[in-house]
């Protein structure tokens, strides 16, 4: 072979290594929106940064460090994000909720590509991983996050000690909604080995409206309220939770085992299965 | 026209055209005013910029027209057909029925959120349709009296309906607060393109009764001896405020208070009663106080974007105060 030709050669080689060594990122969309904190942490925990997320108006969702400085759009009905402000990010992708059905279709109306997706339970949360990670054009990252979850999970969930029959209890407002086997949080409690206390309610939507009375005739081992409101407004709707003389009545009253989430790991999705597991173990259910 | 009259709608048409040119102007995102009329002339290079202008502020002024103008024109229909100053969608049950419709989408079927301007039109005219018919039938039917009252019976069973779903489905009433409160979305031509031929009904219809009603404020009697028949004209208004009232409803939620007050500020700042004066003045009229109530409503706190009904109500009743005091 002459010298020309094996240069060409090594030329060639060279720059198929590098074609094969580089993300194929051609198709991948640059200007993402991430909607939801699920998504958005999910976007984070691939390595990509999103141009934009999503925050409900008077929401306190919880988000990855490394998205902090990241812009974000106040979210509120019925559209979810202000079209105008979403229109001049000029996004590749928008990462929506089912919340904002009716604004999902006018983003769509404005050219932009709207994917939904959102899990309701751990058990979609793994394919949900997945889909982003194919969107961005990251699977194998996709398929680390989602082993890195199952493991702990699967840490989480060991030497299960006892099985408590546990009420979780959401309040929006002063008013109690059970949190029912479908809910996010309420298969996280499964998971943690609680026995879901739902009083024989049922909703697609994983919650249920429930009244005091049926909370005391349900008598559960364990309460854990979960207040959804304002950040200003959450404190005072748990000391209504904490002090809440009906609820005293049950068995987790009389054994002081009535107890208040502080955050929003039971309310959505994200990605902290494992470590709110532990909290929940530790903290209330004290079963390890 | 006497010039107090002329003045009324200069000031009318004035006010519709800044607020058309607020309402393409202002929004959360600055946009140059020369890219505003580039975009609308097709000069405009794509971009978001464009997109802003043409799809969602040049459809949405268009919606608080076509909305303002239809609730101030069934006001007047509806105020002129019962001869009660009292008057207006409410009254024969469409904005209960409308509620009870998209609320029911909103509530129930969350999923199909494409059918909520239907859901409302289509249980708007029923609430509607049923209030004619007990209005109607049996002896002496069709009085404005028994409207009246046939619409309040039917309005509060579709508001019960209402409070019905909103207690069946609690975790949902947030969606439909928004509604409720009455406000205007950008979301483009989507609701305009299932609605508009309601309002073009309603438009005509209107303009057709304009004479009739004329004649109709006179008395039952004398319009009967005019040549006018007074029930018929009485539904005939009563079927266009409904078309109107229910297809505003499909795309701005529930806006009774224009409907009411439109026409009287109408009314007594021209002097006069004439329906040739008040039904076209009255939709001018309407069309710019929902302009400035929008536009207020989505540049007050950016990027939220408000109800409308509560800015309306504040741009709306000390006008109407004044003129009310002034009146007496």
């Amino acid at each position: 072979m002459s010298r020309a030709a094996t240069r060409a050669a090594c030329l060639a080689f060279v720059l198929l290594a590098a074609a094969l060594a580089a993300p194929a990122t051609a198709d991948a969309p640059k200007r993402i929106v991430a909607l939801t904190p699920f998504s958005a942490n999910t976007l984070a925990a691939l390595g990509v940064k999103p141009i934009a997320i999503g925050q409900t108006l008077g929401g306190d969702a919880n988000f990855a460090p490394s998205l902090r400085r990241v812009r974000t759009l106040a979210l509120a009905h019925p559209n979810g994000p202000n079209m105008e402000q979403l229109a001049s990010l000029r996004p590749g992708l928008v990462l929506s909720s089912p919340t904002w059905t009716r604004g999902n279709r006018t983003m769509r109306n404005l050219d932009m590509r709207v994917e939904v997706p959102e899990p309701l339970t751990v058990l979609d949360m793994y394919e949900r991983i997945e889909d982003i990670a194919a969107m961005v054009d990251r699977e194998r990252g996709g398929r680390r996050l989602v082993a890195r979850i199952k493991r702990e999970i699967s840490r989480a969930t060991r030497a299960l000690k006892s099985r408590p029959r546990v009420m979780l209890v959401l309040g929006v407002g002063r008013t109690p909604y059970v949190f029912l086997p479908n809910s996010w949080g309420g298969y996280i409690m499964q998971l943690a080995g609680a026995r879901l206390v739902d009083a024989n309610a049922e909703s697609r939507s994983g919650f249920a409206r429930i009244s005091d009375e049926a909370i005391v005739d349900a008598d559960p081992d364990v309460i854990i309220g979960v207040p959804h409101a304002r950040a200003e407004d959450l404190d005072g709707i748990r000391d209504y939770m904490r002090s809440n003389e009906i609820w005293k009545l049950t068995q987790a009253g009389q054994e002081n085992r009535i107890y208040v989430w502080g955050d929003d790991a039971l309310l959505q999705a994200n990605l902290d299965v494992g470590s709110t597991i532990s909290r929940v173990r530790t903290r209330f259910l004290k079963n390890r | 026209m006497s010039g107090r009259r002329v003045l009324v709608v200069a000031i009318t048409v004035a006010a519709l055209l800044a607020g058309v040119g607020a309402s393409l102007a202002l929004g959360t995102i600055d946009v140059p005013l020369r890219e505003v009329i580039d975009s609308l002339l097709g000069r405009a290079e794509e971009g978001p910029a464009k997109q802003i202008i043409l799809q969602l502020r040049l459809p949405r002024t268009v919606d608080a027209i076509l909305v303002g103008a239809a609730l101030g024109v069934a006001g007047a229909l509806l105020q002129g057909a019962l001869g009660n100053p009292l008057a207006s969608p409410d009254v024969i049950g469409v904005t209960a029925g409308s509620g009870f419709g998209a609320i029911l989408i909103l509530l129930a079927f969350p999923g199909s959120i494409a059918l909520l301007p239907v859901g409302a039109l289509v249980f708007g005219l029923t609430a509607a349709t049923l209030v004619f018919v007990v209005a109607w039938i049996g002896p002496d039917g069709g009085g404005a009296g028994r409207l009246i009252l046939a619409g309040i019976a039917i309005a509060a069973l579709f508001a019960a309906g209402t409070t019905g779903l909103m207690t069946a489905y609690p975790d949902r009433v947030q969606s439909a607060v928004f509604f409720l409160a009455g406000g205007l979305v950008s979301d483009g031509w989507d609701e305009m393109k299932v609605v508009w031929p309601y309002f073009a009904v309603g438009f005509v219809l209107a303009v057709s009764l304009i004479r009739p009603l004329d004649r109709l404020a006179l008395g039952d009697d004398v319009a009967a001896s005019l040549g006018t028949r007074p029930r018929l004209i009485r539904l005939g208004a009563g079927g266009a405020a409904a078309l109107l009232a229910a297809a505003s409803a499909a795309i701005a939620g529930l806006l009774g208070f224009l409907g009411l007050v439109v026409p009287h500020v109408i009314r007594m700042a021209g002097g006069t009663a004439s329906h040739g004066f008040v039904v076209p003045v009255s939709a001018i009229g309407g069309a710019a106080l929902l302009l400035a109530g929008d536009t207020l409503a989505r540049t007050v706190k950016p990027p939220l974007e408000l109800p409308v009904g509560p800015f309306m109500v504040v741009i709306g009743v000390p006008m109407f105060l004044w003129l009310l005091r002034k009146a007496v």
